[in-house]
């Protein structure tokens, strides 16, 4: 029995080491960036913590949403102190929880939210979303969103690093074998927006595949409903108002698409939910006209895109506020 | 509780500590901690079905007193078709209560009658074609004295629920497993580490070949009338490795957990897609039922003596029943059935047997014969599966027309390169093992650090390709 016991423990000290070695590569490089004060995600939260209640519009949502809202766009118009919290795949249990840390330390008068289907889906990407939430101030709202928006499984991957960075380490050994080398331009950071100078190729554009639908997607209504509602209750909680918005997409794959069950189940979810709720690739249409250069991939805005859609938004809290100005 | 998830391996270690070292000299109690485990077990899924268990294994265990004392052979009969009327009965309402009905609807409005009775929204608990064939092979033997009827409540309810194989099998007999229940066990340092080995390969299998198989063979399966030949076939051969990565994998689990609790249970798979012929792949696969069905139907039905007549007919009832076992549809009927078709004219030929070693003894690689077998078996099983995992019987057909026809040389539209790769890895360790009762089994003649080092790749295989958690297909037979 001892023999057999010392063995396993070998085994597991093993694993152990072999887990520490995969943490060490795929988190040093974090730690490096928050050490010098150049990771996103620190920056963001930097800024949360340190001005307190000085922050009247937050923006949330994934990347798509970090990469079409430039709050220095919609402050200049709007006259408001806004910012960008959107994470990459950021999931809709971590926006919950993001709120309730925002709210900790800022009043905004207006929460905005990108809807996207890829929120609120069963695959997550849990080393984005507690690389994010690790840079909470609270200890008890970093471990609730981990057991109470991921149960069992997201006590495994936050606690087990090559679960954790499982999709990065797969990325990793497949660029082994391929010749494709992604290069990207340095990312430039404005109040949490990103602002990438990226175009998408012509190549991608004719590799462009319709919008995600109910079957193409893991989208759960379920999960979806239930945090949306919390965060609805949160909002309202702090006498803050919620907007939802859904991102452009680029014109092609809108015609590729025939059902758009994310525009349809959204409009309809919402407007039960008496939300505001504005689709972005319609609204004043004649107005903002997108183009597929206005687009960096598939789906994240580029600069040019970006304006448009930060445009978009002021246009939406004039015609919301028109009785009542967004900066008393 | 699954054997992949959080719970079962926090579960697992604690019932390894009472049982080893608080209980380790007390035989009675270690089988009472069995049986108490094995509750946990199952009840972590649904409580209310352990009374389900605890009442059979109190039918055949009174049944077992009661034939003991009985001479009379009418009497002993009678109290045979108790044990069978009761656990067939509770099998028969849980399992096939609705099918029956609706067959029974559906006959009568073929013929013009529309008759109205209501089904019942009825829950299959988990195992209970696993656990019932146990307890009635143990009434079967001791009424047939092969196997003296025990006197042992704690050890009889321990074997029934035993919780490594209560809700997927092996199907273990009593004339195996229970004489284990009886003698002192001892912790075998070589058993447990074989064990280790075994779950590990077996989780492999669960986790990284049948997992990641699902996803592509359900989304192939769930849009057939979409895809090429090509790429329906490819669903087809993912759903091969998926059931077979899945039910093996479990068995390959079943059996070495109990290893490290000192029992041994009986091979269930033997490499079965490296089978020659069809008569030599249903000796290799699902082991424990197949022998089920031969010693206790089969045979006493007369087995392969007797006139052509009687010869077909008893194949025909035993993949028939056989199929049935695995689920209340049409589809599993007619996998059967095919089967049947299949095997008859190796029986009639009298070629049942040709194939009874292991492909390639001793060789490296089969011959060109061998290989051309084992393609047109694998092939004629593929087809089997599509009856097996159609949602009906017209969707089998449909997905064969579809997949049987030019468009089957055409690009598959969606080709899993990843999955592929892995299943290729599978197969491959799967050859080279296959001279053992499971792959891994020789693996201790490679060098230390090399089969350390294996053991860690396969680990981390299964971390970083872990498909989506999927309860095991065979619990819902």
């Amino acid at each position: 029995m001892k023999k057999f016991l010392k063995q396993f423990a070998l085994g597991l000290l093993a694993f152990i080491i072999v887990n520490a070695i995969i943490a060490g590569i795929y988190e040093y490089p974090t730690y490096k960036s928050v050490q010098n004060k150049t990771n996103r995600n620190y920056l963001k939260w930097e800024a949360i913590h340190k001005n307190k209640n000085s922050l009247d519009l937050i923006i949330i949502g994934t990347s798509r949403c970090y990469a079409a809202f430039n709050p220095k766009i919609i402050d200049s118009v709007l006259h408001t102190n806004s910012y960008n919290m959107a994470t990459s795949a950021q999931d809709i249990a971590e926006t919950y929880y993001s709120l309730q840390e925002i709210f900790d330390y800022q009043s905004p008068k207006y929460v905005v939210i990108d809807m996207f289907f890829e929120a609120s889906d069963t695959s997550y990407d849990y080393f984005q979303t507690f690389s994010n939430s690790s840079f909470f101030n609270s200890t008890e709202r970093k471990l609730n969103l981990v057991y109470d928006g991921y149960g069992t499984t997201g006590i495994l991957n936050y606690s087990i690093p090559v679960f954790k960075f499982n999709n990065y380490i797969k990325q990793d050994l497949a660029s082994l074998f391929s010749n494709n080398k992604l290069v990207r331009n340095e990312d430039t950071w404005i109040k949490g927006y990103l602002y990438d100078t990226q175009i998408v190729s012509d190549d991608d554009i004719s590799n462009f595949q319709p919008i995600e639908n109910f079957e193409t997607s893991t989208f759960s209504k379920d999960r979806f409903n239930n945090y949306f509602n919390k965060i609805k209750d949160l909002v309202k909680s702090h006498n803050a108002e919620l907007i939802c918005v859904r991102t452009a997409y680029p014109p092609t794959r809108i015609e590729l698409t025939e059902t758009d069950d994310e525009a349809t189940y959204f409009t309809s979810y919402l407007t039960e939910e008496k939300v505001p709720f504005f689709d972005l690739n319609s609204f004043k249409s004649d107005q903002y006209i997108y183009k597929d250069q206005d687009f960096a991939d598939y789906h994240h805005a580029n600069y040019k895109g970006a304006k448009k859609a930060s445009l978009q938004l002021t246009d939406i809290f004039k015609q919301i506020n028109k009785k009542q100005p967004l900066k008393q | 509780m699954l054997f992949n998830s959080l719970e079962f391996f926090v579960f697992l270690p604690i019932v390894f500590i009472l049982y080893w070292f608080v209980l380790g000299k007390k035989l009675k109690l270690q089988n009472l901690l069995i049986v108490i485990a094995s509750y946990v077990f199952y009840g972590w899924w649904d409580w209310r079905f352990l009374s389900l268990i605890i009442f059979s294994s109190f039918v055949d265990y009174g049944i077992g007193v009661l034939l003991s004392k009985e001479t009379k052979q009418h009497k002993r009969k009678i109290l045979l078709w108790t044990s069978i009327c009761i656990n067939i009965g509770f099998l028969g309402f849980f399992k096939y209560y609705n099918f029956f009905i609706e067959s029974f609807v559906d006959s009568f409005s073929f013929f013009g009658s529309e008759l109205s009775i209501n089904t019942l929204n009825i829950v299959l608990p988990v195992g209970i074609s696993f656990y019932t064939f146990q307890t009635l092979s143990y009434t079967i033997d001791v009424y047939n004295k092969r196997l003296e009827p025990t006197k042992d409540i704690v050890a009889f309810f321990a074997f029934v629920s035993f919780f490594p194989q209560l809700v997927a099998g092996p199907i273990e007999r009593a004339t195996n497993l229970l004489p284990q229940f009886y003698k002192k066990r001892e912790f075998h340092y070589a058993n447990a580490v074989d064990g280790m080995r075994q779950v590990i390969w077996g989780l492999f299998k669960k986790v990284v070949i049948a997992d990641n198989c699902a996803k592509y063979a359900n989304i192939i399966f769930n849009n057939s009338d979409d895809y090429s030949g090509s790429t329906l076939l490819l669903g087809a051969f993912l759903f091969a490795f998926q059931i077979y990565g899945d039910f093996s994998g479990y068995s390959d689990i079943a059996i070495g957990i109990s290893r490290f609790f000192g029992f041994n249970l009986k091979q269930n798979f033997a490499f079965p897609y490296f089978s020659r012929d069809i008569a030599e792949f249903w000796r290799r696969w699902h082991m424990s039922l197949s022998t089920w069905f031969r010693d206790y139907i089969y045979i006493p039905l007369g087995g392969s003596r007797g006139s052509l007549n009687k010869k077909i007919r008893n194949v025909f009832i035993i993949f028939l029943v056989s199929g049935f076992w695995h689920g209340a549809n049409w589809t599993f009927i007619i996998w059967g059935g095919l089967n049947a078709l299949y095997f008859l004219p190796l029986l009639l030929t009298n070629k049942n047997r040709v194939n009874t070693d292991v492909v390639a003894q001793n060789k490296m690689l089969p011959s060109f014969r061998e290989t051309l077998q084992m393609l047109a078996t694998f092939f004629i099983t593929l087809v089997a599966w599509v009856f097996f995992r159609a949602d009906s019987v017209s969707h089998a057909f449909s997905y064969l027309r579809d997949m049987l026809n030019f468009s089957l040389f055409s690009k598959p539209a969606l080709i899993p390169y990843t999955v592929l790769f892995l299943v290729a890895v599978f197969i491959t360790i799967e050859w080279l093992g296959r001279h053992g009762q499971y792959a891994l089994e020789r693996i201790d003649k490679i060098n230390k650090p090399l089969r350390w080092s294996f053991y860690l790749v396969l680990i981390m295989l299964m971390f970083l390709f872990a498909g989506e958690e999927q309860a095991f297909i065979y619990f819902q037979f």
